[in-house]
């Protein structure tokens, strides 16, 4: 079957224009999807290894009850395959050479920190390095503004309890240097083997035991499993995405990963549709041949079947050799990013997506209008048969909407986000219909002429099947590329709106009342203003309408701040960032009821009324719930679950201020004239913290727009295949045209002008479209604020208009060069 | 109309017989009627000409008779069989062992070669020596320097060869060919129409033509006229005058 074969070899597809555009189609999706979903694994990867930092391992284990907990249970983790590592901290004076002070103790064991790096500096002359160490038994790392309070200096000795350490290094960055309240004096770290010869840490001391964990993600959960049944309510069990601050931008960016897949997933399946309608379409003449030459309609079906099996091979094959590169590549730059290099990460898992992808492609989307290739008339070799009305196409559409909805759903395992795509697209549709029938109304009177506006518009009219359906495509296709950059815009916007270049990055704790106009004096003297300081009060939520509070919540609900004494706070207006959702803030003047952050109460199941007991040292306060709120957990600011009214319940308890402000790196030698002045306030210096969350988000910022520059790659496949569907119709016109004495300006002019007018009304609706959908995204998906994005909305239509005109200026092109005579040949 | 036992040949039943054929199209407003009350009778071996003018019915009278069509009314019986009553399917497996076509714009395929477009009739068929058969008729048709051209690369005359040579390449028992100099002038068609006449002499096939050529129609056995759907035979009324 040599010629039959032939005839349905992938070469001889290739030199037919529409299978070309079908196996770019599909090579880009299976490229977008594959290198998308490789990715996002070796992101999601990278970002939780690099977040894992922050706890220097992959979990922790808390005790906060002053006593280590079991050996079988370390014993049991290293069964498991996990690393382990321990770390003791409490807070204890040292003495230096001349003076005392009260300093955190981070006592760690050889294999700290298991993930992540220690910054230190270990001369005088400022050079730092990054260590995966902590300092070795009978040496000490501190704090440098220790140097300066306790008139030490490297090599120095230092006190602690009996026992007396070497300063070998300064202390300049921990890995885990989180944002702990417990942590509020400076930092020395020293070796956990020295801690019993301090003899600092005795029964019923105010110590936190804390064991590192390391591991693969399955081994991690199974041991947590075997865990959580022995844990005690002192007992806390921490991964990084219990952090709230990281693990918001880390979600966020998985969801935008995710989102971006699936516009390029419809993208690629919009292609696919268009370019297969149209190669059947063109492949009408060849079956009717067939047919006549006695080949019967399974035969064909048959045929077509093979054809499109192999076209799912090449473009599997295709989308996984540029999908591996490209890859590469964004790996390469995330290393560039992060300023090191990075174990690539090739995860099979991400593949099936890509294949997947593939097949639904090819059967949901290319199959349809080949499977009626079956029902063409052999008749057509005698004479040109009525062509397709279009009707046939309704089931193509409904198994191509289902098909979307399927592979999006899987791809994203979002509703919301399913929904708010089909949404968006149905009332592109909708409109579309709608505009197109005002437009074509409106364009009925236009008559031919000799001016190019004239012809422009009578193109648009002549060819108004083929405009509207182009529109549709355009304005989809616009809509998705549109919707990825205003959800990317808004994202990285929100981001550095939560961290702007002052964001605060210094607490001050501790600050007894008498001193807070001081110490507020004291930085505003240093052009370093203060933000609002709040005063907070240390008590624990002990009942729920008269009920123990652990009673009254699901067992199935670890809700961390039941386990730990709460900030609380009163003041007289919600920060800025806090928002009433339920309930209202308290009148002036009024003095019951207390505020309650809305995440936590929606875990208590807290309901406006509900009265609340706390133990405050030995005093016991309840109040009802009056106002349920919003925190912005990443704002860097003191944020408190529970707020009451000022003249309330807490006002008569002993209670210590809180404030942030932000201190540049190069005026930071202004603590030490502090610490000296207001030697009971704490300093918590956060800036480092910051930096990395600023760095998280560069990375993602960059992953989001190599991703996007492929997706918007994908966006031109769908115009190419959009134009080069009605190609040869317009080459032939235009041939015809220039027959009849149309002047090739002319020419160039109409056509130049009738895409564009086809672009701008495109990007029209596109845009608006996609405003509907990112208000869905926003709102239900981003967690932000939505609002028009006029920068988007204006500028996109006039792009779309003028890059249409180039394409049709582009397919104009051998209209121009060739003679007509010639041209009319070939199109025959 | 019934002129059969005057060209009995070989065999007693004819090779194609029309019975009332009709045909009708529905347009928007009216049912549109294109053959009427047709009956026809072709022996094996006759050469046919349906002659008529554009829109007389003659290319949907060829459709129904090669079975690509099926009639709204009456039975087309080609070899015996009723293929008005056959499904498609077994119609193009029919045509596939027992008819040849060639066409006004011959119907190439562009992407293979003259020697490939002779023998995907013959691979259709199963024919396990397609290839040996083409080359043979391909040279037979004066084309035998010309088997990896492609169509563009051949003139109309050339195409038509290959056509020629791919209808004959089955062997067929009945050969329908539609306009087959229509697009050729008049020396090129008159070499194609030579060749085909020649081949049809030599393979004995039956040939039923659609053609304005009156040079052409007059080299067949038997004319048939067409006029608004309904079919007459000159020729044979003469000779039952005479």
């Amino acid at each position: 079957m040599a010629a039959a074969k032939k005839l349905m070899s992938v070469r001889r597809d290739w030199r037919e224009r529409d299978v070309r555009v079908v196996l770019a189609a599909l090579v880009i999706a299976v490229a977008t999807v594959a290198t998308i979903a490789l990715f996002a694994s070796q992101l999601q990867r990278t970002l939780v290894s690099s977040a894992s930092s922050f706890l220097a391992a992959d979990r922790q284990l808390e005790a906060e009850n002053g006593r280590p907990v079991p050996s079988e249970w370390i014993l049991e983790a290293q069964d498991r395959g996990l690393e382990t590592g321990r770390m003791v901290e409490f807070s204890t004076m040292v003495f230096g050479n001349d003076a005392f002070q009260l300093v955190s103790v981070k006592a760690v064991s050889d294999e700290y920190p298991l993930r992540g790096e220690v910054e230190v500096q270990q001369d005088r002359d400022g050079n730092r390095q990054m260590v995966a160490n902590g300092p070795a038994p009978g040496e000490v790392w501190i704090n440098p503004r220790l140097l300066n309070l306790l008139q030490l200096d490297i090599g120095d000795t230092l006190e602690v309890g009996n026992r007396e350490l070497t300063v070998s290094g300064l202390l300049i960055r921990e890995p885990d240097g989180g944002f702990r309240l417990s942590s509020l004096a400076p930092r020395i770290m020293m070796h956990v083997d020295d801690v019993d010869s301090t003899g600092v840490v005795q029964e019923g001391s105010r110590v936190e035991f804390i064991y590192l964990f390391a591991g693969d993600e399955a081994s991690l959960e199974a041991y947590y499993q075997w865990l959580e049944p022995k844990m005690e309510p002192s007992h806390e069990w921490e991964g990084v995405r219990d952090g709230e601050t990281f693990s918001r931008s880390l979600e966020r960016a998985e969801r935008f990963l995710l989102l971006g897949g699936s516009l390029a997933v419809l993208l690629a399946a919009v292609a696919v549709a268009v370019a297969s309608r149209q190669y059947a379409l063109s492949q009408r003449d060849t079956v009717a041949l067939l047919k006549t030459l006695g080949l019967p309609g399974p035969g064909i079906g048959r045929l077509y079947l093979r054809r499109l099996a192999l076209w799912g091979l090449v473009g599997v094959a295709g989308g996984l050799a540029l999908a591996l590169p490209l890859f590469w590549l964004l790996v390469q730059m995330l290393a560039d990013v992060l300023e090191r290099p990075i174990d690539v990460y090739l995860d099979p898992n991400a593949l099936a997506p890509a294949l997947l992808t593939a097949l639904v492609s090819l059967f949901a989307f290319a199959y349809p209008p080949i499977r009626r290739l079956r029902r063409v008339p052999a008749m057509r070799v005698l004479r040109a048969q009525p062509g397709e009305t279009g009707r046939e196409a309704i089931p193509d559409l409904v198994i191509a909407l289902v098909a979307i909805f399927g592979l999006v759903w899987m791809y994203a395992g979002e509703l919301t986000l399913v929904a708010a795509l089909l949404g968006g697209l149905v009332l592109l549709l909708g409109v579309l219909a709608l505009l197109g029938w005002a437009l074509m109304t409106a364009l009925k009177g236009v008559s031919g002429g000799g001016n190019a506006w004239r012809l422009a518009l009578v193109g648009l009219y002549r060819h108004r099947q083929a405009s509207l359906a182009q529109m549709a495509v355009f304005a989809m296709t616009l809509m998705l590329a549109a919707t990825l950059v205003l959800v990317r815009t808004s994202l990285l916007n929100d981001w550095q709106a939560q961290l702007p270049a002052d964001a605060p990055n210094h607490f001050l704790i501790n600050i007894g009342p008498e001193s807070v106009d001081q110490v507020e004096s004291f930085w505003a003297e240093r052009d370093a203003p203060l933000e609002n300081v709040y005063p907070m009060v240390r008590g624990r939520l002990v009942e729920l309408n008269g009920q123990p509070v652990k009673e009254a919540v699901s067992k199935d609900e670890r809700i961390n701040a039941l386990n730990r004494e709460l900030n609380l706070t009163w003041m007289a207006q919600p920060p800025e960032n806090n928002e009433i959702v339920e309930g209202r803030w308290f009148a002036r003047g009024e003095t019951e009821g207390v505020s309650v952050e809305a995440e936590l109460a929606g875990r208590l199941g807290l309901e406006l009324g509900d009265r609340l007991t706390f133990t405050v040292g030995s005093e016991r306060v309840t109040e009802p719930v009056t106002s349920i709120r919003t925190v912005q957990w990443d704002s860097m600011k003191p944020n408190f679950y529970m707020a009451f009214p000022p003249g309330g319940a807490l006002s008569d308890l002993p209670a210590t201020w809180i404030t942030s402000f932000y201190l540049p790196e190069d005026r930071k030698t202004a603590l030490n004239a502090f610490s000296r002045q207001f030697p009971t306030v704490s300093v918590l210096e956060v800036d480092h913290i910051i930096a990395r969350i600023q760095q998280i988000v560069q990375q993602v910022t960059q992953a989001i727009e190599a991703i996007l520059g492929l997706i918007l790659a994908a966006a031109l496949v769908v115009m190419a295949a959009v134009v080069s569907a009605t190609l040869r119709d317009r080459q032939r016109e235009g041939a015809l045209l220039r027959t009849l004495g149309g002047q090739q300006s002319l020419l160039v002019r109409s056509t130049m002008l009738e895409f564009a007018l086809l672009g701008f009304f495109a990007g029209v609706l596109g845009v608006l479209a996609a405003e509907g959908a990112v208000y869905v995204l926003q709102s239900r998906m981003f967690e932000g604020t939505f609002r028009w994005h006029w920068e988007v909305i204006l500028p996109i239509p006039f792009i779309s208009a003028v890059l249409l005109a180039l394409f049709g200026r582009w397919q104009l092109g051998p209209v121009l060069k060739v003679s007509p005579m010639l041209l009319l040949r070939r199109l025959e | 109309m019934d002129q059969t036992t005057e060209f009995s040949q070989t065999e007693d039943s004819p090779m194609l017989r029309a019975s009332d054929l009709t045909h009708q199209v529905n347009l928007e407003t009216d049912p549109l009627t294109i053959l009427q009350g047709v009956n026809l009778e072709i022996n094996r071996g006759e050469s046919v000409a349906i002659v008529g003018r554009s829109g007389s019915g003659k290319t949907t009278l060829l459709g129904l008779l090669a079975g690509l069509d099926t009639p709204s009314d009456g039975t087309v019986e080609l070899d015996g069989a009723v293929i008005s009553r056959l499904s498609e399917d077994e119609r193009a497996r029919l045509r596939a062992s027992r008819v040849g076509f060639i066409f006004q714009s011959f119907q190439l395929l562009p992407a293979l070669s003259a020697l490939e477009n002779v023998m995907l009739p013959l691979e259709l068929a199963g024919i396990e020596s397609a290839e040996s058969r083409a080359r043979e008729l391909l040279e037979r048709v004066g084309l035998g320097e010309r088997l990896s051209h492609t169509p563009r690369q051949l003139s109309g005359g050339e195409q038509q060869r290959v056509a020629i040579a791919r209808a004959f390449a089955s062997d067929p028992a009945v050969l329908f060919a539609d306009e087959p100099t229509g697009n050729l002038d008049n020396r090129t068609g008159q070499a194609v129409s030579d060749l085909l006449m020649d081949l049809n002499r030599e393979q004995g096939t039956t040939l039923i033509m659609v053609t304005h050529d009156e040079h052409l129609a007059a080299r067949c056995g038997r004319q048939l006229h067409i006029e608004a759907g309904i079919l007459t035979e000159p020729e044979a009324a003469r000779e039952l005058a005479d």
